[in-house]
């Protein structure tokens, strides 16, 4: 047996995009052991919300709980707070909120692939995939007000509506974006260099995913077909916009790549139909009634699926608020990913992973 | 070979980036600014403070009764929340101007804090003074029917 070494990464490191810590036992370059803590940022996010803030005060709260999914987390806690005080929000603001977290989603995973082709040592890559971003966070900008911090779904529905013009320009971004994301495919897909560090890196297989119980692109990626989307139609009408479910085999950060690239388009699908019919209605259901009662909601955020728990008792603050984050259900199949994988190949891994700790730690 | 091309025509390409402080970004009309305020239209309900999730709004009072309206660039989130709720229409509005950056002599977090309270404890005590002046007035006035009773 070689000697074992115990290398240490993070909390702060060069590759890392966010304050998580790996310490990986390794047998010359080969990795044999991982234990993980990823809990450095907690901000007492689920207190706050409980004790200062009042119900429909804690749909902006929670939007920044996370800068890249904030339109999820309003939205999924939007719904708790819906079904807590016994509304039904108007159609058109279910369609707007569809729309906004299919951008979001765009916006996400290109993100995500930049950062895979950066810690890859693929730095031009890294730049072209940010250059074809930047149009979809002005397209945030342009329907929500505000390039991050959303503030877009509020309790009851929306808080602004869609105009004409900036319909007419998202759908000529798409139209534009589609040869880019062709090329990105090709790139991501048949570059030499690029699969060299992703093919089977980071590889998790289905029977494994299934017992680590892992969400999101993740569990796509290894075959499962696991999506909050294709399950649920109660709070958001995805299969009437044509949403279809994709999914890939190898289970490698190749395949995450692959597959993160594959949703990319049909979100777009998504959008276009949306836009094309999108009903005609009121924005906000107006009511004075307090949160009684339990409720749950789930939403397919970019990452994963994003859970929250809500209880209120007849008075403007709740009683406690619960939120589960996609990252959180990862991490055992985190851990296990690195298992007989090179050293060098850990930056990669993590980027390819997508995790979101300011979500996971709140 | 592609890439080479590709690379070599990249050269006499436009840049995709700019430069910053001197060309503008993107902003759309509607941008979510800074909240504009008109105190003509105002008519005082308070309704914008108590639904502000961050506290960046607050109203003082004087002694005479007249309320000033105090709002802090650096604690609002632009949320429009206290547009929504004004039940006057367009006494508070939304602009699409960036909100400029808080200096240290502005003194915004301690400085903010400090006026939030002042402000509280100004309506206070104008309430406590004006609960004051209303029950020495129900005091005199029941005097006044006494004396009369008395007279009677």
């Amino acid at each position: 047996m070689a000697k074992q070494y115990e290398i240490p990464v993070g909390a702060q490191h060069i590759s890392l995009l966010e304050p998580l810590h790996f310490k990986f036992t390794t047998e010359n370059e080969k990795i044999v052991g991982t234990t993980a803590n990823l809990f450095y940022v907690h901000r007492g996010i689920e207190k706050a919300c409980c004790s200062k803030f009042k119900f429909r005060q804690v749909s902006f709260v929670v939007g920044r709980v996370c800068g890249l999914c904030s339109i999820s987390h309003a939205t999924a806690y939007s719904q708790v707070a819906e079904k807590l005080i016994k509304i039904e929000i108007p159609r058109r603001a279910k369609y707007l909120r569809m729309l906004v977290i299919e951008l979001d989603r765009i916006h996400s995973h290109l993100l995500c692939l930049s950062h895979v082709a950066e810690n890859s040592g693929f730095e031009a890559l890294f730049m072209r995939t940010m250059q074809y971003r930047e149009p979809f966070m002005e397209l945030l900008e342009a329907v929500c007000g505000n390039r991050i911090q959303y503030d877009f779904s509020i309790v009851g529905g929306v808080a602004r509506d869609l105009k004409s013009a900036v319909s007419r320009m998202i759908l000529e971004r798409l139209k534009r974006f589609k040869p880019q994301l062709d090329e990105l495919v090709d790139i991501y897909q048949n570059n030499w260099s690029l699969s060299l560090k992703n093919k089977g890196a980071g590889a998790i297989t289905k029977e494994d995913a299934m017992r680590l119980n892992v969400v999101g692109p993740f569990a796509r990626a290894a075959g499962l077909e696991i999506d909050v989307r294709n399950e649920t139609e109660d709070l958001l009408p995805w299969k009437e916009t044509g949403f279809k479910i994709v999914t890939e085999t190898a289970g490698d950060a190749y395949a995450r790549n692959l597959l993160r690239l594959r949703e990319i388009n049909v979100s777009m699908h998504i959008i276009e139909n949306i836009i094309n019919g999108l009903p005609e209605s009121a924005l906000i259901t107006e009511t004075k009634a307090f949160p009684d009662g339990e409720a749950v909601a789930r939403l397919e955020a970019p990452r994963g699926e994003l859970f929250y728990y809500a209880k209120g008792n007849k008075t403007q603050i709740l009683e406690r608020l619960k939120i589960k984050a996609p990252t959180f259900s990862n991490i055992p199949a985190m851990v296990e990913g690195f298992r007989e994988n090179e050293y060098g190949s850990v930056p990669a891994i993590i980027a390819s992973y997508d995790p979101c700790l300011s979500c996971t730690a709140r | 070979m592609k890439t080479f091309f590709k690379a070599i025509g990249n050269l006499f390409r436009k840049p995709v980036t700019i430069k910053y402080p001197f060309e503008k970004t993107y902003i759309p009309d509607d941008y979510r600014g800074m909240i504009g305020f008109n105190e003509n239209l105002c008519i005082w309900c308070r309704r914008c403070e108590l639904a502000c999730p961050p506290g960046a709004i607050v109203f003082s009072q004087n002694m005479e009764g007249r309320q000033t309206y105090h709002y802090n660039k650096a604690v609002c989130i632009f949320c429009d929340e206290c547009i929504r709720t004004c039940p006057k229409e367009g006494a508070l509005f939304q602009t699409n101007q960036p909100a400029t950056f808080a200096l240290k002599k502005d003194n915004i977090n301690n400085g903010w804090n400090h006026l939030f309270e002042e402000a509280i404890e100004s309506r206070a005590i104008y309430a406590a003074e004006k609960k004051r002046l209303a029950a020495e007035r129900t005091a005199g006035v029941k005097k006044a029917v006494e004396e009369n009773n008395h007279k009677t």
